[in-house]
């Protein structure tokens, strides 16, 4: 480890919990956010500290000394973790308040492991997952959802709300499967003796009722948004509200203007305006998972399944010793009784491999094609009668008739009038 | 423009057409169209060229209506009395059609008529004047397609006729005075 540069500005003071404080240093990492920068701790490699920009205005700090410090004094309990996974970080929940010079700066978490772990939003794509080393499967994805949907639950039950949940702010131990929210200073705290907002939105994964306008009900928005993380992560990072337009009515083009308007095409009772994308693999989900998609998403406020009920339904197939989940003819997990999802993706995908090939093939013999059939249709050589009849072109749809058994001159006297006529209507009606 | 000019301008095609006139019999729904529009054209020419006291006041809004119920009114008796489809006239017999298509042909032409002089007598009464004049025009639409109907089915055919007997006689010509010298 290089010597640490012992700056007086990074020599900070560390406020436990019971007020036990710890002069400690601190190291750039150069990772930031837009509310502050993260350090490592000299004498703490388990830790790290988030300390806020210098540009934070101290009424936002006072706000946030506040705030952290019950949050150090209230650590919610969380999901059990075995034994052997007791270095598993389930929340970036500040543990300690930072002071410089006896003034607030910052906090000290628990730090994550980078390497053992990666970003939610990995997970929705396949080849991004295994670039990452995950081969993620579907018990996998299922397990993950489980263990996102129960640390909710947790906070949930002690009046915690997360509302900017989004796949970036959640990070998933690659072989524990257990998962990490970060942020956490920016959760919303709604109990009887402290009260915090949190003002911060993605419009993504933002309800229905609360686009356009502040969150009034958090816990709310966070049965939405973890109804629309595990809807992705179920379906290969599908949005439930992206769609193709059914109707000749112009949909709006951002995610947020659809969810605004509802427009949740994957539900068991078809939407009437907007279709599913056609990659999308949600019929081969349970129908209990399908009912409660259907009620994160066509319902609103608290009739959204809780992460309580997400726990109770995604329990029971994370579980292997339910044996709702079962391995298809080539071995890929699915949920028992349903077509394989991977097997119905990899057709939808095929299919459309098949179809982008035989289009290009066929773009690149259009010329040659051609030529044949110019060629063919010069020496009057067509093989197929409809092509011969389409070359000699006898599919008029209106008959001519017969050249009329009439003079020019007769035709010319004939046209006369009908242009005078046409002069004289034309004078009528200018 | 002298008086003497305007008369041969009009005077000149309809003698032509007199004299290059089919000699076999026309029908019925073919006279009483040229009779409707005989009276509104020499309407038209009295009034647009002779008498300078120009038409009744007021009478400007109602041209349209006239001549477009007029033609209306013709579409819908004529085949009630017997007289044949004069949509049949005004689009042309070059079209191989079952009566049955005429006659719907002919409903269709008399339904727009009838809608149009009525919309004419709307607009003319509800709207202000610039938007009646821009309504008027607009109406205009249908003998502009009529024109371009008209000018592929028939007159380029008469045009080819005319310029290839045109062409005969000036190779013969040709031949002719180089027979001479």
């Amino acid at each position: 480890m290089p010597a640490v540069e012992r700056k007086p500005e990074n020599i900070v003071e560390l406020i436990w919990p019971g007020h036990r404080s710890e002069q400690v240093t601190l190291e750039t990492t150069g990772k930031s956010g837009g509310a502050g920068e993260i350090f490592a701790i000299d004498s703490k490699p388990g830790f790290v500290a988030k300390i806020y920009h210098a540009t934070t205005s101290q009424a936002h700090l006072t706000e946030y000394r506040r705030k952290i410090q019950w949050m150090v004094d209230n650590k919610p309990a969380l999901p059990q973790v075995p034994a052997e996974y007791q270095d598993i970080v389930q929340l970036a929940w500040p543990e300690a308040l930072i002071l410089r010079q006896s003034c607030f700066v910052g906090f000290a978490m628990q730090k994550i492991a980078f390497d053992r772990t990666l970003e939610l939003d990995y997970l929705l794509n396949r080849r991004q997952a295994a670039q990452e080393g995950f081969a993620a499967d579907y018990g996998k994805l299922v397990t993950a959802s489980f263990n996102l949907a129960s640390l909710i639950s947790c906070l949930h039950d002690k009046r915690i709300a997360i509302v900017d949940l989004k796949p970036m702010n959640v990070k998933v131990y690659k072989a524990e499967l257990y998962v990490s929210i970060l942020d956490c200073d920016g959760f919303h705290i709604a109990t009887d003796e402290f009260r915090s907002d949190a003002p911060q939105v993605t419009p993504e994964y933002l309800a229905p009722e609360f686009q356009d306008k502040a969150v009034a009900h958090p816990e709310a928005q966070d049965r939405f948004a973890l109804a629309t993380i595990i809807f992705r992560l179920l379906n290969y990072g599908i949005h439930p509200f992206t769609g193709v337009a059914a109707d000749h009515h112009n949909h709006p083009p951002e995610l947020a203007g659809r969810i605004k308007q509802g427009l949740y095409p994957y539900g068991k009772v078809a939407h009437k305006s907007v279709r599913k994308v056609p990659a999308s693999v949600h019929e081969a989900f349970p129908d209990r998972l399908r009912e409660l998609f259907d009620r994160a998403f066509a319902s609103s406020g608290y009739s959204r399944p809780s992460a309580h009920e997400w726990v109770g339904v995604l329990g029971v197939y994370a579980s292997k010793h339910c044996g709702q989940m079962s391995p298809c003819s080539k071995g890929h997990l699915r949920f028992s009784g349903r077509p394989c999802p991977t097997c119905m993706r990899d057709e939808l995908i095929r299919g459309a491999e098949v179809r982008r090939r035989s289009f290009l093939a066929r773009a690149q013999t259009a010329p040659a094609r051609t030529l044949q059939y110019l060629k063919k249709t010069l020496r009057q050589t067509h093989s197929s009668p409809f092509q011969a009849a389409l070359a000699q072109a006898q599919f008029t749809l209106v008959q001519l008739a017969p050249p009329a058994p009439i003079s020019t001159r007769n035709a010319i006297a004939l046209e006369i009038l009908w242009i005078s006529g046409l002069l004289i209507t034309y004078w009528w009606t200018r | 423009m002298s008086p003497v000019t305007a008369t041969a301008l009009w005077v000149l095609p309809l003698l032509i057409a007199w004299f290059w006139r089919p000699r076999q019999a026309a029908s019925p729904s073919a006279w009483i169209l040229l009779i409707a529009f005989g009276a509104l054209g020499a309407w038209a020419l009295w009034f647009g060229l002779y008498a300078h006291a120009g038409e009744p006041a007021g009478f400007a809004f109602w041209k349209p209506t006239v001549l477009y119920w007029t033609v209306a009114a013709i579409l819908i008796v004529a085949p009630l009395l017997g007289w044949g489809y004069p949509a049949k006239i005004i689009l042309g017999t070059y079209f191989a059609l079952s009566n049955r298509e005429w006659r719907w042909i002919n409903r269709g032409f008399a339904t727009v008529y009838t809608i149009l002089g009525g919309a004419n007598l709307l607009v003319a009464s509800e709207a202000s004047n610039g938007d009646w004049v821009g309504f008027k025009y607009s109406c205009m639409m249908n003998l502009l397609i009529m024109v371009l109907f008209r000018l592929n089915f028939v007159w380029l055919p008469i045009l080819a006729d005319v310029s290839i007997h045109l062409y005969r006689r000036a190779t013969a010509a040709c031949r002719y005075l180089s027979t001479l010298f």
